[in-house]
């Protein structure tokens, strides 16, 4: 036989066929067993050392999982805008290697045409491979692999999901895999920017946040009739309503505030003060987007015929919906830094409610934030 | 001498010691095989006729399932068959990290293997739980680099899918320096322990002209004294860049295809050793830019194959110049490696079935595909 071997050789194992006496290799085996024994009340932390318990207790103890891990795949939405990523490319689908992933895209309902976002979307996670290839074909970055891995439930056609168990914020993904969310991140937001643009109403609003406009808006005529009702007469009006809203949103924000420094020992009405909070909240920043939609809507054409009332109302407006941010942001950060000794307190419903104050709070400030803008906008032009 | 009757008994299909679904079909004299027939096909997938189905890129994720113990060999095969299928070429760092990654999967297959060994002669777990320890970093190596443990999916044509993170390098340096320690305890454990020796020597012979009329290859060939390793015979990749040995077997029974597993733990430290040093720098360039996943290779066909750590695996693909093969077809060590199984295990006893069975080291997965 003859075989070439380059950059090597062909070594014989050796077969140690020198006897020992006999028991002895039986005794030293015996021997490395005791040694890892002993060694086993230790922790095995470092891949350095080969004793030592290597293993956790698993419910109660947690591996940090590396960035990269995947397990199902989930959908990002901008909780800023509410908007989807997903433009339902179909990339992802056709990729998927067992065919789990099924959708249908969005149409515009005045004109019918389809609109670059998402109107349903499937999963069924009991046949997903979690091969991951979807989250890299998607040129969007509308899909990524979640670590979540605790899914397992006796209700099996539950794990077919649909869009709303699918979405996930993206601070939520930027806080499992930061390094990965960061490399994408601009690409992301300026392809979405471009496809905001595409879409109109609520469509490619990610369903959670429209089920909260919607709420919203079934809820605001019986709790503000007067405003609500003349807001479609007038833009000064409806200026109004926004400075109103506006400023009963600061004022909420700023009960919360002295409520959330009062209710650190968790009595009951905390919770339904949050949620007061919460609703006025979500009141200040619908009212104050409308506010700003209005704005820009009426100052194009507006500007030379009402120039003596609507600047006045604009700035006030402004003002409320600045005051309405900073309320609101000083509310989220009440929210933030009584969470902490909360929860500890009062475990049982705050948590929850807070969340959803101080979410919401942000929310308006943003909202708020908007308006001014678009207000300052407006005055400038 | 009391006459007795010939029987004939079933072992398995439910797992005939722990390795994988099949059934041994055996006719015993006694406690003494006559003959001795493995029936497989209990894990039939329909592999070859679903990659027939898929495009290219969409195989890759199925080949971790093949063996799903080698997810990273697989891929590897897989990948350079429909690179040689398409001529796209793949960068250094690439071709270093496919390296690395590959013999951190034959030290875990092997490390596994011997444990396993242990398993099936009644150390019930204690050898496997070292074993499996040391398989645990790798597994944690593997799920930084490629999100998962065994699944890998880590090889694109071009490269692998994203570059090692900040965190691997290190991890990796720390686990070879442990290494010499555990592959040194193993093989302790293997050689010095009386009951071991007389379970396993002279057991299983596999003479050499058997081996090469059988087409075995990987350790079990090498077992037998043929120094044919694929890495060396006929490099792919770049592993005609490093320097390391081939072990061989003098007897070829079960002891030396354990030794020879044990020796080649200790040649992929080296080999790893090697590409760590010469590990290109370039961050980044773990692919080729300029490769499509979504390949449409022109008309023609490719065999390509690997020393993957339980012998030659090879990946046969048929284009007819359409995203999806037109032909897949898989050349599996372990499929082929288990064929001898009715020769190695005839006239011996039938605890021994068990051992010759192990040192195999098959993984059903492959095997019916
Ligand atoms: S998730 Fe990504 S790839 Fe899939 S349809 Fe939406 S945008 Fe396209
Ligand atoms: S992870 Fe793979 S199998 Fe699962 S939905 Fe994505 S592409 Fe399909």
């Amino acid at each position: 036989m003859s075989i070439q071997i380059q950059r090597g050789k062909a070594i014989t194992v050796d077969r140690r066929t020198r006897k020992t006496p006999m028991g002895q290799g039986l005794l030293r085996g015996l021997g490395v067993i005791w040694k890892h024994w002993s060694a086993s009340f230790q922790k095995n932390d470092s891949y350095k050392k080969i004793q030592g318990t290597f293993t956790i207790e698993y419910p109660e103890e947690r591996r940090q999982l590396p960035e990269a891990y995947r397990n199902m795949p989930i959908l990002l939405y901008d909780e800023q805008s509410g908007h989807e990523f997903c433009t339902s490319c179909f990339q992802c689908e056709r990729i998927c290697p067992p065919q789990v992933i099924h959708m249908t895209q969005a149409k515009d309902p005045a004109t019918g045409k389809p609109v670059p976002a998402v109107e349903s979307f499937e999963i069924e996670y009991d046949a997903c491979m979690s091969c991951g290839l979807c989250a890299e074909v998607c040129p969007f970055e509308a899909i990524k692999m979640d670590h979540t891995f605790e899914l397992s439930t006796h209700d099996h056609p539950s794990l077919t999901v649909d869009k709303t168990a699918l979405n996930r914020p993206t601070t939520y993904y930027a806080q499992i895999a930061p390094r990965m969310w960061e490399e994408v991140k601009e690409n992301a937001y300026k392809k979405l920017a471009a496809n905001m643009k595409r879409r109109s109403d609520l469509i490619g609003i990610a369903p959670q946040m429209q089920e909260q406009l919607r709420e919203q808006l079934a809820r605001a005529p019986q709790a503000e009739p007067a405003p609500e009702a003349v807001a479609s007469a007038s833009t000064t009006a409806d200026d109004k309503a926004a400075r109103l809203a506006a400023i009963r949103a600061a004022n909420a924000a700023k009960r919360a505030n002295s409520e959330n420094g009062q209710a650190a020992q968790g009595d009951a009405t905390q919770s339904a003060d949050d949620k007061a909070a919460r609703l006025a909240a979500i009141r200040a920043a619908n009212a104050a987007k409308r506010a700003a939609q209005q704005a820009q809507a009426s100052e194009a054409p507006e500007t030379a015929p009402s120039e003596s009332a609507s600047p006045a109302d604009d700035k006030a407006a402004r003002l409320a919906a600045i005051r309405a941010a900073n309320a609101a942001k000083r509310a989220a950060q009440q929210a933030q830094a009584s969470e902490a000794p909360e929860t500890a307190a009062s475990e049982s419903t705050s948590p929850a409610d807070e969340k959803a104050a101080r979410l919401a709070a942000i929310r308006a400030a943003n909202a708020a934030k908007r308006a001014a803008a678009a207000a300052e906008k407006g005055q400038e032009e | 001498m009391l006459s007795t009757d010939e029987l004939q008994i079933n072992i398995g299909p439910q797992h005939p010691s722990t390795h994988g679904v099949f059934r041994l079909l055996t006719r015993l004299e006694g406690e003494t095989i006559i003959e001795l027939t493995p029936v497989f096909g209990y894990l039939h997938r329909n592999h070859e006729q679903l990659g027939e189905a898929n495009s290219y890129l969409q195989n890759m994720p199925f080949t971790d399932r093949l063996d799903y113990f080698n997810s990273m060999a697989n891929n590897h095969a897989y990948a350079l068959a429909v690179e040689k299928l398409a001529g796209i070429e793949v960068p250094e760092r690439a071709e270093y990290i496919r390296v690395i990654m590959v013999e951190l999967t034959r030290i875990l297959n092997h490390a596994g293997a011997i444990g396993f060994l242990f398993n099936d002669m009644g150390a019930w777990q204690t050898q496997l739980a070292f074993s499996m320890r040391e398989r645990e970093k790798i597994l944690d190596l593997f799920e930084m680099v490629s999100g998962a443990r065994m699944m890998c999916n880590y090889f694109r044509f071009g490269g692998v899918v994203r570059d090692l993170p900040p965190e691997f390098l290190p991890a990796l340096q720390d686990l070879l320096e442990a290494m010499p320690a555990f592959i040194d305890e193993l093989e302790r454990l293997l050689s010095e322990n009386e009951i071991l020796l007389a379970r396993t020597q002279n057991i299983g012979i596999l003479p050499k002209e058997l081996a090469i009329s059988y087409s075995v290859t990987g350790p079990m060939l090498r077992a037998s004294g043929i120094p044919y390793d694929i890495r060396k015979a006929e490099p792919y990749s770049i592993y005609d860049r490093f320097d390391f040995d081939i072990p061989i077997g003098s007897v070829g029974d079960v002891y030396d295809r354990f030794l020879v597993r044990i020796e080649e733990m200790r040649q992929s430290r080296r080999i790893l050793l090697q590409a760590l040093e010469q590990l290109p720098d370039a961050t980044g360039s773990h692919i080729n830019p300029k490769a499509r996943q979504n390949v449409r290779p022109p008309v023609g066909d490719a065999y390509t194959r690997i020393e993957s750590p339980k012998g030659e695996l090879g990946f046969y693909l048929v284009s007819d110049g359409s995203t999806k093969p037109y032909r897949y077809k898989i050349r599996a060590p372990s499929f082929i490696n288990l064929t001898p199984l009715g020769d190695l295990c005839r006239g011996h006893k039938i605890a021994d079935v068990v051992v010759i069975l192990g040192s195999i080291d098959i993984v059903l997965g492959e095997v019916d595909r």
